[in-house]
């Protein structure tokens, strides 16, 4: 699948979607670009964030054919971080692929 | 359906051994090394990689699963060694050492409980040293760099214990393998005198411990160091 902006979006609030109905979090059934990842008004707790971006790279890995690590010193030395929101955590993943260097396979 | 372990440092030694070992009993492994690997069955996939390249180990962990599946046991074997005088020893060779021992452990154990965390269930084993427990004279940067795995084996444990991975770490005495060729005998003999059962430790003692960290009844044995020849920390 080609990984447009579109694309990683929709992955993202899928893989929240179906994060909420296993954990039973009605608030991330309706998540959407503007849904909190991270802080107090984040319906996740830590440890649903840590399943969320491992989750994440997953799915990046499966269906985009993207090897990419999202908790990199580049993120977590960020003022704002990069996990605030869906909007930016789908930007930042954005800046990650148009940034990545190509893998012998792609060359 | 089988399981699937991925076993690093399997080029030979007790990496090889082990991987021997799990295929006998139906498992699938994933191996890998610095170099190719000679080991050949049906179910044994072998992936050149040097582990203290985190990047090459994201990417590898993420091959796996494409190629075989989600890892179901990670065994942190590869590891290499170096015995002289601290007053002797060059940074360079301390650098080396906590690149694999510790940082190339520490980069599989976070890739592979990653894919186990999603699925609510894993095994890590670590390997660690006699050497580290009883702080022996002129393995200093070795035995530091296991004593850093063994911290890890045990934070890792609480950390990872709510996604239903278990960490354990197994410390062998010495084993006849190339990691031990250079050291003299009388360095052997006198490690061997500190332990309570004053013998050479053999591959099959090592799978006999691996074995019980991964039966499905140990799943409540975790952050577990275990030395191997009646040594105590």
């Amino acid at each position: 699948m080609q990984a447009t902006r579109k694309a990683i979006l929709n992955m993202v609030t899928l893989t929240l979607q179906e994060l909420g109905e296993d954990l039973d979090i009605p608030e991330l059934l309706a998540a959407n670009e503007s849904t909190r990842l991270f802080g107090a008004r984040s319906p996740l707790d830590s440890m649903n964030l840590v399943n969320l971006i491992a989750e994440i790279e997953d799915r990046l890995s499966d269906d985009f054919d993207l090897s990419i690590t999202l908790a990199s010193e580049r993120a977590m030395s960020r003022v704002h971080s990069p996990f605030r929101s869906v909007g930016s955590c789908v930007d930042y993943i954005m800046e990650l692929i148009e940034t990545a260097e190509p893998t012998p396979e792609d060359e | 359906m089988s399981q699937i372990a991925f076993i690093t440092g399997t080029r030979k030694g007790i990496g090889r051994h082990i991987a021997e070992h799990l295929l006998a009993q139906g498992w699938l492994v994933a191996g890998c090394s610095r170099k190719e690997s000679d080991l050949e069955h049906p179910n044994y996939r072998h992936y050149t990689v040097d582990i203290s390249d985190e990047e090459a180990v994201s990417a590898t962990v993420r091959s796996i699963k494409k190629d075989l599946g989600p890892i179901d046991v990670l065994i942190n074997n590869a590891g290499t060694a170096s015995m002289n005088h601290l007053l002797l020893t060059p940074g360079s060779t301390a650098n080396a050492l906590l690149q694999t021992n510790f940082l190339g452990a520490f980069h599989c154990l976070r890739e592979c409980a990653k894919q186990m965390s999603l699925r609510k269930s894993g095994r890590i084993v670590n390997f660690t040293t006699v050497a580290s427990a009883l702080n022996l004279e002129g393995e200093a940067i070795y035995a530091a760099s296991k004593a850093a795995l063994e911290s890890l084996t045990r934070t890792a444990a609480k950390e990872l214990a709510p996604y239903g991975i278990t960490v354990n770490a197994i410390g062998p005495t010495p084993v006849d393998t190339d990691l031990i060729r250079a050291v003299p005998e009388a360095s052997i003999q006198k490690l061997i005198d500190h332990q309570a059962i004053k013998r050479m430790g053999t591959r099959d003692d090592i799978t006999n411990c691996l074995d019980f960290f991964l039966r499905k009844e140990s799943d409540f044995i975790t952050g577990q160091i275990i030395y191997l020849g009646g040594v105590t920390a």
